[in-house]
């Protein structure tokens, strides 16, 4: 095997050192062979609309769409939770809070509104319900934090009912597709082709966004304050002020996120939206795929989702989630690091034994 | 009369925390397995041969519930409570494939508990009525209570656990036995959720939901109380009792959280300990 790898790790080593001369600064270095699994997944994602009909599972489509949107609202989650240490259980209200507004915008003002007004407003609206719950919550360390987190998705999952004059309570609210042009172009949400790169090409770029972020000094300051938060405010850093920037930056791809969900069910009800059960998914995806790496959550939210929508259906409709939550278990108790961020080291590992032996 | 099982449930919840350090958010799942073999012993309409009397049924309860927390602690929480975040993801994730096993089990419909003791007593003087079962929810509740309290505070193998909690380091080297004195928590935990499980499933459902009410209502009351302090959880359990009760009343059950989550925000940012809180003994 080592020898296969050598002989492609060699090509592979040469150009993924062109990326690292001019990105490496910006994203992290990477070797051939994680820089092949990056441009691979890539390709792979790009070119589903192809490659999906061919193999005869169309459905894929949807399925992937999906994943597309858990996998920004995982990464969400993960630049607050995952890189600050502060672990938040109630991350769905944020993107629920964004789409209930849309929903809410929709339903209740004007069935018209263009997207122009109501992604703006459910992008504020994640945002004001992230710093209503930072605040007073940040003042919390650890469980304590995670617990407040965890009621306050509780008591807005009730409300979705209290209120269910406007939010139709389980049956939601309507909102229909997303429909807009771009240069004489229409581009429709109920082609699922176009659905399709829809909901991919804002994950996309939020991924870059954020490894962006992440890798700048401020991500650095994210992880500092998990390992050690007296040492940071020692520092002369005021790690309030920055645990609020992540909850800020957290909330924006979590608004998008929830709209995009919005009009990818078409209708907005607590199950899809509230329930403790998405907080914990969102959660579970980030550390399947591996907490803290931008791109590990996004990994764990594609296995989530097929793995949910696709393989276990066999177990049928209750038994699907249970073998799900089993396997995530085994996952958290056995790889507590993340699935992919073990591939990610064991290629790692594998591309640099490549170019000292080979 | 609500406010006793609350603090049973709070209670189980806190010693756990105190103890061990650990969050365990399968209390609620505890207290829905306790209901459930209630129903499974007691209805007959499950396993038709088994119908037997209601007071057998609650101590079925409390002794399957109990297990289960013990089984919990030993092969699942034991391998991982040194990582506090992947404890509380992990006893989460049990709560929801119990949760999902439940659906499997008994339809996702809630179900109705054989009520312990039918009947109500008319209070002439205040004009109010109340029914049996919850004077006896309240009565077994302190019981249970009154009997923890002798445990915890009169004898050796109590008062280890008390001593565990304010002090791992120091109760070790007193030659208590760390592990053993943990999962007998569990299993006094168990307990309680099983003994609360019968009252909340005969006053309130019987359903695979019915873990996450309690559960969010054992957290603001640990909190408020103080994480830890079994005398700040039954203070603070009598106060989100009547604050419930009140919010129900007035402005219907859609808001039955709401208010306690109010006096939450706000007991966090007065007095983050609790009302009972001490401050965290260094290890």
């Amino acid at each position: 095997m080592s020898s296969d790898t050598g002989r492609l790790g060699g090509p592979l080593n040469s150009i993924a050192d062109g990326y690292n001369d001019r990105f490496g600064q910006v994203f992290g270095e990477l070797n051939g062979l994680q820089f092949a699994l990056i441009i691979g997944s890539l390709l792979v994602l790009l070119l589903v609309p192809v490659w999906a009909p061919l193999l005869g599972m169309s459905g894929l489509l949807r399925t992937l769409a999906l994943a597309s949107i858990w996998a920004i609202l995982a990464m969400g989650w993960d630049i607050q939770s995952g890189y600050t240490g502060y672990i938040s259980f109630g991350h769905a209200v944020l993107s629920g809070g964004a789409a209930y507004t849309t929903a809410l915008l929709i339903g209740n003002v004007n069935p018209d509104l263009s997207l122009a007004v109501t992604l703006p407003l459910s992008v504020l609206a994640a945002l004001t319900i992230g710093l209503v719950i930072a605040v007073p919550s940040l003042r919390l360390k650890g469980p304590y934090f995670s617990l407040v987190t965890f009621v306050a998705g509780l008591i807005f999952y009730q409300l979705t009912y209290a209120f269910s004059d406007y939010t139709g309570g389980e049956l939601g609210v309507r909102v229909g597709r997303i429909d807009f042009t771009v240069g004489g172009f229409e581009i429709t949400t109920f082609d699922p082709v176009m659905r399709y790169y829809v909901m991919l090409v804002p994950m996309l770029l939020i991924a870059v966004t954020l490894l962006y972020v992440a890798r700048s000094n401020v991500g650095m300051i994210f992880v500092a304050i998990r390992e050690n938060e007296t040492a940071v405010s020692a520092a002369g850093i005021d790690t309030t002020k920055f645990k609020i920037w992540s909850f800020v930056l957290s909330s924006i791809p979590m608004g998008i996120g929830g709209w995009l969900l919005a009009h990818f069910y078409g209708t907005v009800n607590p199950l899809n939206f509230l329930l403790v059960d998405r907080s914990i998914e969102l959660i579970a995806m980030a550390v399947v795929g591996g907490m803290s790496s931008i791109l590990g959550p996004i990994g764990g939210a594609f296995l989530v989702i097929v793995l949910r929508e696709e393989v276990l259906r066999i177990f049928g409709a209750t038994g699907r989630w249970v073998m799900l939550w089993t396997l995530i278990l085994l996952v958290l108790v056995f790889a507590r690091d993340g699935l992919f961020r073990k591939l990610w080291h064991y290629l790692g590992r594998l591309g640099s034994r490549d170019g000292g032996e080979n | 009369m609500i406010s006793a099982v609350y603090a049973l449930i709070a209670i189980g919840f806190t010693m756990i925390f105190g103890v061990g350090g650990v969050l365990n958010l399968a209390h609620g799942a505890l207290i829905m397995i306790g209901a459930y073999s209630f129903l499974v012993v007691t209805s007959g309409s499950t396993l038709g041969i088994l119908s037997l009397p209601t007071g057998i049924g609650l101590i079925v309860a409390i002794a399957v519930a109990a297990a289960a927390s013990y089984v919990l602690y030993i092969g699942l929480v034991e391998h991982i409570e040194e990582n506090p975040v992947i404890t509380f993801l992990a006893t989460l994730v049990v709560a929801l494939i119990l949760s999902e096993l439940f659906v499997m089990g008994f339809s996702s419909s809630p179900r109705t508990l054989i009520n312990l003791v039918p009947g109500s007593i008319h209070v002439e003087q205040f004009g109010v009525r109340v029914t049996n079962i919850e004077v006896v929810g309240f009565v077994v509740s302190w019981i249970a209570i009154g009997l923890l309290w002798y445990y915890v505070t009169r004898t050796d193998e109590g008062r280890s656990i008390l001593a565990t909690s304010m002090s791992e380091r120091g109760a070790q080297l007193t030659g208590v036995d760390l592990p053993k004195i943990k999962a007998r928590t569990w299993l006094i935990a168990g307990a309680f959720a099983g003994l609360a499980g019968v009252f909340i499933g005969t006053l309130q459902s019987t359903s695979p939901i019915m873990w996450l009410d309690p559960l969010a209502l054992a957290f603001i009351i640990v909190v408020i109380g103080g994480i830890g302090s079994i005398k700040g959880s039954i203070v603070a359990a009598y106060l989100i009792g009547y604050l419930e009760t009140l919010t129900v009343e007035l402005l219907g059950a859609g808001f039955r959280g709401t208010f306690s989550l109010l006096v939450l925000v706000i007991v966090l940012l007065v007095m983050p300990q609790g009302l009972f809180g001490r401050e965290w003994v260094h290890e």
